[in-house]
């Protein structure tokens, strides 16, 4: 009798190439996770017990790992993010209404919008030392459009700044007092005038001819003289909204950077949780004699209110993490004398002061580290988790 | 399905507490390395702690400078809190180009100005006080297992070192050394620990520093402590300071000085001396007299070359007689600005620091 099927290959065969491959998925499996395991383990060995609350709550201090700490790193993290978040989150989910709900018929905008979408894919593979690049021409330098900042002279379109004059008196002490035009590099000082003495308190500045004539025998009113033709030096009192052109090396750019960074992956997940809107709420609404604005503001927005939320915090997390552009921006921060008090300031933050700790001459840093690490898998762990419990709720409310 | 995030997050969160915790808790490691000997910096007497002077001062330049610099920070805002120090250490090249665009106060350099960055600086107007603090002794070492290598002439280093012989093996440069390869770890092309090695073995014959295969250039002086670590037939240089932080895995080799014809193995002593030649070098801060008028500025400055002994130590370089400290205040005090390091044709001087920085050779600007 001919046969009309090939025969099977034997039962014990074929059950046995599937039993070979499932081990071979679970040994695959199982070396990601050891490979995890193995990188936890190392770490928490390392930097586990360098943890502390001093640690948290204390600065870099050079060569001194017993004492140093990561607190402005943990806010000038934690500001960068914020920055991030403001550039990042309205223009990302807008472009995603854009590309998902308002599309075009015309044939030129059609163009237009593929040419959008076609570029946001690209870019959220472009790595992001690029973008460093990219910060350091559009927000540092502004592409040397206005003068560049130096420490002499006032920045340009400068906001929020109290220039003020000091010198030290021939006592010694350190007093200072308004300055009324900030470019005059040649005021000296002629007759007396009212300052503030390194105490906070106000008095009369006494002014002598020359120095022979100082009071050498009172040395109260020798900590208010000063020589008649001393030329002060002015300095700037920042507010926190101080604000200047370009940007220069700042926490703003920096944010900024980040901003960019992020910014097509908020669009992927905006434009995924448009369209996890089901189709039929929109055209309900358009069927009840809604324009499409009304529409997407009133029905599509609040359902995707919870995606865009997930996404915004899981690229959020990754621009936490995030070294490269930030180096690039403002260079390897470790610790800055006055912490963070407005935006025209720079800040150590996370990933860089693990960067800048790892390379240290100084061993003991490279514990110190390794707790940051640990700080920072915890910071992302409560986002991703915030992430996650969003979304838990979101597919409850949508039944 | 519905309750398993609520009780994946509940386990973040409960991890994260425990992991946050139960650091907390635990004592501190015992220190590693010798780092908890430097703690407050010397003169601990007391000092007025002054919250009223203000501004900020920007440095910028070598990274073989900087921890002097940070230290110098550190120990300034102690005593005046309020004045924004910023330093940043992108190399002696990138320092004099700020200080030549008036981006910086003052700038580090691990070599004196070179005969451009003098034009550039005049070009821009930019008036400077050189000023030498501390001394640093570039170091060429071994792997802590290597036992042939018993010291090394100039003439060997050349031979090991240089583009035009770049030997292959141990071998070719003394025959009494095993046929093994040379694998070399140097610094940089941006960093002026290079240029000053290239200085020593091929400036006269305008020979550079190999780069073949068996080279490796890194910029962070770490790659190289690793490669010479690993490998039994490795040579690397770098600063004293690196060499004495990390003197468990490396061995440093003693150099003959050209000179007295002996050996000398690097050491803070045979440094100051002078005898560790022709290998050790000056570092310096390049002040820009303009910015030094602001009040911040100057107090800074001043307070880093008062204490640049203590602070160059503290950083783990050796410090320069005092001597040579008391005639920078006083250029600086009189305003005499220029280079001792280039002669009136911009050809560099030569000789050790004490034979060169005197006033009868200052060029001025």
């Amino acid at each position: 009798m001919e046969k009309f099927y090939t025969t099977p290959r034997s039962e014990t065969n074929r059950k046995a190439k599937n039993r070979y491959f499932s081990t071979l998925c679970l040994l695959v499996c199982g070396l990601v996770v050891l490979t995890l395991i193995t990188l936890l383990t190392s770490i928490f060995i390392t930097g586990g017990s360098w943890l502390s609350w001093e640690f948290l709550f204390a600065g870099h201090l050079e060569d001194n790992p017993e004492e140093s700490g990561i607190w402005q790193a943990i806010i000038g993290s934690i500001a960068m993010c914020v920055l991030c978040a403001l550039c990042a989150l309205p223009i990302g989910i807008g472009t995603a209404i854009f590309l998902e709900e308002f599309q075009p018929r015309n044939k030129i905008l059609r163009a237009l919008h593929w040419l959008v979408q076609l570029n946001i894919n690209n870019l959220a593979g472009v790595p992001s030392i690029v973008y460093g690049i990219l910060g350091v021409t559009a927000f540092v330098y502004m592409f040397s459009y206005f003068p560049s900042i130096t420490p002499n002279d006032p920045p340009y379109c400068e906001v929020g700044a109290e220039y003020r004059y000091q010198l030290k008196t021939l006592g010694g002490d350190f007093v200072n007092f308004p300055c009324p035009d900030k470019n005059d590099k040649e005021f000296r000082i002629t007759e007396p005038l009212e300052a503030v003495n390194s105490q906070g308190s106000p008095f009369v500045l006494n002014v002598v001819d020359t120095r022979s004539q100082a009071p050498k025998n009172d040395p109260v009113l020798l900590k208010q003289t000063v020589v008649k033709g001393k030329r002060p030096s002015a300095y700037a009192v920042k507010s926190f909204f101080y604000f200047h052109l370009p940007f220069g090396k700042t926490v703003l750019s920096s944010g900024l950077t980040l901003g960019l960074v992020i910014l097509p992956i908020v669009i992927i997940a905006s434009q995924e949780a448009l369209r996890a809107v089901p189709a039929s709420l929109r055209e309900a609404a358009l069927g009840m004699g809604a324009t499409k604005w009304e529409a997407v503001r009133e029905v599509v927005l609040p359902a995707a209110t919870p995606g865009f939320m997930t996404g915004a915090i899981l690229a959020m997390s990754r621009a936490v993490g995030e070294a490269a552009p930030v180096l690039a921006v403002m260079g390897g921060v470790l610790v800055t004398t006055n912490g963070l008090t407005n935006l025209m300031a720079k800040t150590p933050v996370l990933p860089v002061t693990i960067y800048k700790w790892a390379g240290d001459e100084n061993v003991g840093f490279e514990h110190l580290a390794a707790a940051a690490i640990i700080v920072l898998l915890v910071l992302l762990l409560v986002m991703n988790s915030i992430a996650i419990l969003i979304r838990s709720r979101y597919e409850k409310m949508l039944g | 399905m519905k309750n398993s995030p609520k009780a994946f997050v509940l386990l973040c969160f409960i991890t994260a507490t425990a992991i946050v915790l139960a650091g907390c808790d635990q004592p501190k490691k015992a220190p590693a390395g010798e780092g908890e000997a430097t703690g407050t910096a010397g003169s601990s007497s007391s000092f007025e702690v002054n919250n009223s002077l203000k501004g900020k001062v920007v440095v910028e330049g070598s990274s073989t400078v900087e921890p002097i610099s940070i230290k110098a920070r550190e120990e300034f805002n102690k005593r005046f809190t309020k004045v924004n120090v910023s330093v940043s250490g992108q190399g002696t090249g990138n320092g004099f180009k700020a200080l030549a665009n008036k981006e910086c106060d003052f700038s580090d350099a691990s070599r004196p100005v070179k005969e451009k960055e003098f034009k550039l600086c005049q070009e821009a107007g930019v008036s400077f006080v050189e000023a030498p603090v501390a001394y640093d002794g570039l170091t060429v070492v071994v792997n802590k297992n290597n036992t042939f290598i018993k010291s090394l002439t100039v003439d060997q280093l050349k031979k090991i070192f240089r583009e035009d012989f770049a030997a292959k093996t141990w071998s070719a440069v003394d025959a009494s050394w095993p046929d093994k390869k040379i694998a070399i770890y140097a610094p940089g092309i941006a960093s002026g620990t290079h240029d000053y090695f290239v200085e020593v073995i091929g400036k006269k014959d305008n020979k550079g520093l190999r780069s073949d295969s068996q080279t490796t250039l890194s910029e962070d002086d770490k790659t190289l402590v690793t490669g010479v670590a690993q490998d039994e037939f490795a040579i690397a240089f770098f600063g004293y300071s690196y060499f004495e932080a990390n003197q468990d895995v490396l061995k440093a080799i003693p150099i003959v000085n050209p000179k007295t014809d002996t050996p000398v193995a690097p050491s803070i002593a045979s440094i100051e001396s002078g005898e560790y030649a022709p290998f050790s070098r000056p570092l310096f801060i390049y002040i820009n007299v303009e910015n030094y008028q602001r009040l911040e500025v100057e107090t800074f400055v001043d307070f880093y070359l008062e204490n640049a002994a203590m602070l160059a130590k503290e950083a783990r370089y050796v410090p320069l007689p005092q001597s040579i400290y008391d005639m920078v205040c006083d250029n600086l005090e009189q305003g005499k600005t220029g280079t001792h390091f280039l002669d009136d044709q911009g050809e560099k001087r030569s000789g050790g620091l004490e034979a060169v920085f005197k006033p009868e050779n200052l060029r001025a600007r």
